[in-house]
């Protein structure tokens, strides 16, 4: 019979204060606290540390902390406290700027919200009737037998290739095409990729991106070129109109300033409304969850298109518009292209280079 | 994402070409009569236990739960050193859910890992066994934040050589046989996978912009700490392991912080194997097979 000697019990010690150690390896991290005061530190370090646009805003953080360290108290109530967060966040002026909890929703939407909306659902529902036809998160139709229209009111709806390739063969006998993005607030990049490759001739780069790199106010990593490669799918190289309006933000700013460098794309409406920052999201010690900018996509002259892109043709709809179910958008539009596209007796589709690409053109 | 992939071929290659044996199988004659084969030690597990999970790449705050984990270990003796050397090879898959202290958010994490170790095992003392060796592991992983927008999920991938060190102690208590380990694993150098301070996995995967994601790692960057301790219960007609499984798991580059804890109770079946194949099949002496 054996038995636990006196060298294997210092071993089995040996053994249990390893493991003691090991249980209270544990680092000691942030806890959970509703306190105001360390909620309100907490978000004003997160965003210092890593919020991209103080410089190009001109906000002076530090001012904002002396603004707002004074209105916090102890004896506030989670929603007052929400509310001088909520408050806090938008000196910075930045739709992708917003507290959440969960009872609301702290947002800057004045990028919008102050500026006419240049979109009427009713008008447009007036425009496109109740034919038309739905690819994916597309629907098309033809506003006349040679002009095409899609709109496309969300970049978080998914489009496929396949999708693209039917919208645009069934354009084939049109000599131009209308691309509507009015009130489309954004969602996938990828998206914005996979249709402007279709008016793409040859790679080029679009844009830059950046990230943070520190925890410094100007900390940021040397911008990285945005490359769109032409679709080796059906793609289209005739007249086109992006139209656009305040509402059109992120994905959609995005997409805008991808479409405004290819020759045959013009944009009319309104200004796009902006936020061109990758937004990251962080958390409070209180669970509350916060969204930010933190990753500045620059245009391809390297220039920040935070406040929105300037249309081509700057055209506004009025109430009188709106009255009398007119889209002078969507109107000018077609004269543009009714003026400037060339006439169309066939299709030309031709296969180019690109494996067995269509281009019509 | 190419460098890691070379880099983990490298450390397999190298192991492998290091450790492995032409002869895999070993024989050693007993009485210059019939061969005694050298049979593997294999045990499956399963386990639960608690996690504690930061990733400052999601959250600056530490989430809290529960986790299952599956494990699959083989022991084996091979020719390495005189027949004195050991490869072991294990393989587990675990997941876990965590939600922070405000119970908001959580967390959803799911890890893959093999390793694959050779030791040399020597017997300082009547049935205590010591086996100090080196190990490669590759894990493979993601922390999925289900409330993050932009920066939902935070991918581990990383491969390790590390120092490893078991002792194995039979024993009896009023006659009755078990066998308790100790093992214990820690990297001493590492190749893995971070993204930059801030940098959206956007930026990499769909831009192509790898530059600095992949990194070199030794104890001040990477640090992790696998350690079992199990026992072995002969019960009739199996053997039962019950154990006890540390994991530790930090990594700190790019000014972004990992931590994962797991303390988790093992319980599975093990099974001593002896393989038959190839010619030795046609010594039918040694076994009664269904099929051949």
């Amino acid at each position: 019979m054996h038995i636990i000697n006196q060298g294997m019990k210092n071993t089995l010690y040996l053994l249990l204060a390893f493991f003691l150690c090991t249980f209270s390896a544990c680092d000691k991290e942030d806890q959970y606290t509703r306190d105001s005061y360390r909620n309100f530190e907490a978000l004003w370090q997160i965003l210092d540390k890593n919020y991209c646009f103080f410089e190009y805003k001109d906000v002076n953080w530090n001012d904002v902390y002396d603004k707002y360290a004074v209105q916090m108290s102890d004896t506030m109530s989670s929603d007052s406290l929400f509310n001088k967060l909520g408050d806090m966040l938008s000196e910075l002026k930045d739709g992708h700027t917003n507290l959440y909890s969960s009872f609301n929703v702290a947002r800057y939407w004045k990028w919008y919200e102050d500026y006419p909306d240049n979109f009427n659902e009713m008008v447009h529902r007036h425009y496109m009737g109740t034919d038309y036809r739905i690819a994916g998160g597309i629907k098309y139709m033809k506003l006349t037998p040679d002009i095409g229209y899609i709109y496309y009111g969300s970049f978080m709806s998914p489009v496929g290739d396949s999708n693209l390739d039917y919208v645009l063969m069934y354009f084939a006998d049109c000599k131009g095409l209308i691309i509507d993005v009015r009130n489309n607030g954004g969602g996938n990049l990828t998206m914005s990729d996979r249709i402007a490759s279709r008016f793409a001739k040859e790679k080029l780069v679009c844009g830059y991106i950046k990230h943070k790199s520190g925890p410094g106010h100007n900390d940021f990593s040397n911008p990285y070129p945005i490359e769109l490669t032409p679709s080796d799918r059906v793609r289209w190289f005739r007249p086109v109109a992006v139209l656009t309006n305040r509402r059109c933000y992120s994905a959609t700013n995005d997409f805008v300033n991808k479409m405004r460098l290819f020759p045959q794309v013009i944009q009319i409406g309104d200004k796009t409304g902006g936020g061109s920052g990758f937004p990251f999201s962080s958390e409070l010690p209180n669970g509350w969850s916060v969204r930010f900018s933190s990753s500045p996509i620059l245009d391809a002259k390297m220039r920040i298109t935070e406040f929105g892109i300037d249309p081509d043709i700057s055209v506004t709809m009025t109430q009188v518009d709106v009255m009398a179910m007119i889209d002078p958008i969507i109107d000018r539009a077609v004269r543009y292209i009714s003026e400037n596209a060339p006439e169309v007796e066939k299709p030309t589709m031709l296969y180019n280079s690109l494996s067995d690409s269509l281009r019509i053109q | 994402m190419n460098k890691l992939t070379v880099c983990i071929f490298l450390f397999f290659g190298i192991a492998q070409a290091l450790f492995s044996s032409t002869k895999d199988t070993l024989n050693l004659y007993e009485n210059d009569a019939e061969p005694i084969p050298y049979s593997t030690n294999e045990a499956t597990m399963f386990g639960v236990g608690g996690y504690q999970i930061l990733d400052t790449y999601l959250s600056p705050y530490t989430y809290k739960g529960w986790g299952i984990s599956v494990a699959n270990e083989k022991l084996k003796t091979v020719s390495l050193f005189n027949y004195h050397g050991v490869r072991q090879q294990n393989f587990g898959i675990e997941f876990s859910s965590t939600e922070n202290d405000a119970k908001t958010a959580s967390y959803l994490s799911g890890m893959l890992n093999y390793g694959i170790g050779y030791g040399y095992r020597f017997e300082p003392c009547k049935n205590l066994r010591l086996i100090p060796g080196v190990s490669a592991r590759a894990l493979a992983g993601f922390i999925y934040n289900t409330r993050n927008g932009n920066n939902p999920a935070s991918m581990k991938l990383d491969v390790a050589a590390n120092l490893t060190g078991m002792a194995i102690y039979n024993f009896k208590i009023r006659e009755f046989p078990l066998t308790l380990r100790f093992q214990t694993e820690i990297p001493f150098f590492s190749v893995f996978f971070s993204p930059n301070y801030m940098q959206s996995y956007y930026e990499i995967f769909s831009l192509g912009n790898y530059k600095g994601v992949v990194k070199a790692g030794s104890l001040h960057n990477y640090f992790t700490m696998r350690n079992y301790l199990t026992l072995d219960i002969p019960i009739y007609n199996y053997t039962v392991r019950v154990g006890y499984q540390n994991n530790i798991y930090k990594t700190n580059v790019n000014d972004l912080t990992t931590h994962m804890y797991s303390n988790s109770f093992m319980i599975g079946i093990v099974k001593e194997i002896v393989s038959y194949s190839g010619r030795k099949l046609k010594n039918k002496r040694g076994y009664n097979s269904a099929y051949y």
